[in-house]
């Protein structure tokens, strides 16, 4: 274990180019707090040695990154925001915005795996569950070794989360029926549970449905073919079908009718996780044309002398710089018990926007080589799609944005 | 033998990724704003120490670093791979640059007296002056034994058998305790902190103090007159086969 865990010494000594160029990378530490900086270098250190050198292939390869998500269970990054007195590490949403960037810019798909366990399995778990179901459905899924999945949107209906028609119904002997299908799954293949969104009483509209919590593989639940989807493909994602799935009571999270409100909740919180993993693609993207327009030449120099490079550059560095320090904002507010939903809203709008507008220029940057495998930057441009659509679509963060405004705005 | 004490040492460096730049006056180089981090061979002795612990050989592991307000990070930083306090010799900013091997040796020897460590380990030199002296210096302090460029560390009863990289290849000596060795990349691969660590070690104290308090005089014996890039590396010259450069070779005076 200890050795799985050491940094590989030929990493130690590399001095490939991209690091050279971009090593210097300096966050004030009077920005973040000791513990914070602390936890940032070690994020650094484990995506570059770690993550940094598997990204392609588990890309190519649409491989789940097993290994790797075992070692950041080790580290204690599966389970961050978890309480030390469930065997979590009891770190702050802003350690975890943080972690969430650095291990991103290593590898998007490690990114997703993370957050998903992290903000949408025990982020609802830890703010609802009982004590039995946390130490049932909580403590066993910090390390790494068993992840979890979160089931709000259906074939049906992904923005409109209200209008969920997947039904749970109460059966006289102590069990809910679970009967639907999930759709867009992330971590559908490899949880062992799911925190499920189904209805008791469509006619109450989004205040029928309630939470569960279902363990995985179970009978009656079923998994549609993984998704061949455009970036971050070493994430399984696929239809989870329930067919008379019987679930014990006891797995009810929170109270009956409170799972609209749950779900809402939840995705707050994962909202500055998604603008984490939209950071660190879009600084991997900017690094990846910085160290290129050193290298390559044209009319006789390198292209970062030249102004329409440069533009690109500074355009980059200041979409990027303003989605997080928004997103350390939200961040610090959650962990302050403020109100943040808009933040963190403006947060992954803004840093998901700034994402795929870094992964884009980046292959600008690079010219042909940008449109090749053969460089990170396709990859990241693929990557980087997503965050714009899940955990709330870039359309639904401006409604949420603009609601909170005109409440805070207009008397 | 169970419950020795380790004086680790461990000293902020500029990253070893990082380029370096040359300062306009020419009397040093850039610091300001650019990544700072612990001495790569210091990670190996703190590394190395931990391990120890883990084998219940070490009872207590005191991390010491000489240096600016900053140097609090890197001390954090062994208290989260796993030592047990921490203390800081505080300089004031900007005059890191100044702390040469003869005054840190003083200091460390200093702390031995204070800490009464049964090894101290230290990194065999620290990348920024290459000095590779303090082992040797303090060890000759306190008229201890010393094992430098250690790439294996077996601690036995009261004694230590290191392996020693050098020129020749490897070379086992036994040191009695107490004993200066210091630490070679081989030695062993760093961890990584962990964050349950990391939170462990913002409740690890870290003891202040300045070299005056030590009673010890810092002043630079030696002074830098200048300081200059590398000269540029001029293209090669390819050759068609072995005769050919062979004639170049003594051509150019170097057969």
């Amino acid at each position: 274990m200890l050795g799985r865990l050491a940094r590989p010494l030929v990493q130690r000594c590399a001095t490939s180019i991209t690091r050279d160029a971009v090593a210097a990378r300096h966050i004030s530490t009077t920005m973040l707090p000791e513990d914070v900086e602390l936890l940032r270098k070690m994020c650094w250190d484990f995506a570059e040695n770690e993550l940094k050198p598997i990204a392609g292939q588990i890309d190519k390869e649409h491989k789940y990154p097993l290994e790797q998500v075992h070692m950041m269970g080790e580290l204690g990054l599966m389970g961050m925001v978890a309480p030390e007195e469930l065997g979590g590490a009891g770190m702050s949403y802003l350690a975890y915005a943080v972690a969430m960037e650095e291990i991103s810019r290593g590898c998007a798909t490690a990114g997703v795996i993370l957050s998903v366990n992290n903000s949408l399995y025990l982020g609802p778990l830890l703010a609802n569950g009982n004590q039995e179901q946390l130490e049932k459905w909580v403590s066993p899924f910090l390390d790494g070794q068993h992840v979890g999945c979160f089931c709000l949107s259906e074939p049906g209906n992904g923005s409109d989360a209200g209008a969920a028609s997947t039904t749970a119904k109460h059966t006289g002997d102590g069990h809910y029926e679970l009967n639907g299908a999930k759709a867009w799954i992330t971590n559908g293949y490899e949880s062992e549970a799911a925190v499920v969104f189904a209805t008791t009483d469509k006619s109450l509209k989004h205040k029928g449905i309630s939470a569960f919590v279902v363990p995985k593989p179970h009978e009656g639940i079923s998994l549609g073919k993984k998704e061949d989807k455009l970036g971050i493909k070493g994430s399984s994602t696929c239809v989870v079908n329930f067919d008379n799935c019987m679930i014990d009571e006891a797995n009810l999270l929170g109270k009956a009718g409170d799972g609209f409100k749950i779900a809402m909740r939840t995705l707050d919180a994962g909202r500055i996780g998604v603008a984490g993993q939209a950071l660190g693609i879009a600084q991997a993207s900017l690094e990846c044309a910085v160290a290129y327009s050193q290298q390559r030449k044209a009319f006789g120099k390198p292209i970062s002398t030249m102004q329409t490079i440069q533009s690109k550059l500074a355009d980059m560095e200041c979409k990027i710089w303003g989605a997080r320090l928004i997103n350390w904002h939200a961040a610090n507010l959650k962990d302050n018990g403020h109100p943040f939903s808009k933040e963190a809203a403006m947060a992954k709008l803004v840093a998901s926007e700034a994402a795929t507008y870094c992964a884009h220029q980046a292959i600008q940057v690079l010219g042909g080589m940008g449109y090749v495998s053969d460089m990170p930057a396709e990859r990241h441009y693929r990557d980087a799609r997503i965050t714009e659509i899940y955990e709330g679509t870039s359309e639904i963060q401006r409604l949420v944005i603009a609601g909170n405004l005109l409440k805070e705005m207009v008397q | 033998m169970s419950g020795l004490r380790v004086l680790v040492g461990c000293k902020r460096v500029i990253d070893y990724a990082v380029k370096i730049r040359v300062r306009p006056d020419g009397l040093g180089v850039v610091t300001d704003g650019v990544k700072h981090s612990m001495n790569p061979f210091d990670e190996n002795a703190i590394e190395e120490a931990v391990r120890l612990k883990q084998k219940k050989v070490v009872k207590e592991i005191v991390v010491a670093s000489c240096g600016p307000a900053q140097s609090q990070e890197t001390i954090r930083t062994a208290l989260a791979m796993g030592a047990d306090r921490g203390i800081h010799v505080e300089l004031p900013a900007g005059t890191e640059a100044d702390l040469q091997p003869l005054a840190v040796a003083k200091i460390f020897a200093k702390l031995v007296e204070k800490e009464k460590p049964d090894m101290v380990i230290l990194g065999k030199q620290a990348i920024d002056d290459d000095a590779n002296q303090t082992t040797q210096l303090l060890a000759g302090m306190l008229d201890w034994p010393q094992g430098t460029m250690a790439s294996v560390v077996d601690v036995g009863d009261g004694n230590v058998t290191i392996t020693r990289e050098i020129d020749g290849g490897l070379e086992d000596i036994s040191v009695s305790l107490p004993a200066v060795v210091s630490a070679d990349l081989r030695l062993n691969e760093p961890r990584y902190a962990t964050l349950p660590n990391i939170m462990k070690a913002k409740k690890k104290k870290i003891a202040k103090m300045n070299p005056g308090d030590l009673g010890v005089d810092i002043a630079p014996r030696l002074k830098v007159l200048n300081v200059v890039d590398p000269p540029v590396r001029e293209a090669g010259e390819k050759v068609p086969d072995v005769s050919t450069l062979m004639d170049k070779l003594k051509e150019k005076g170097h057969l």
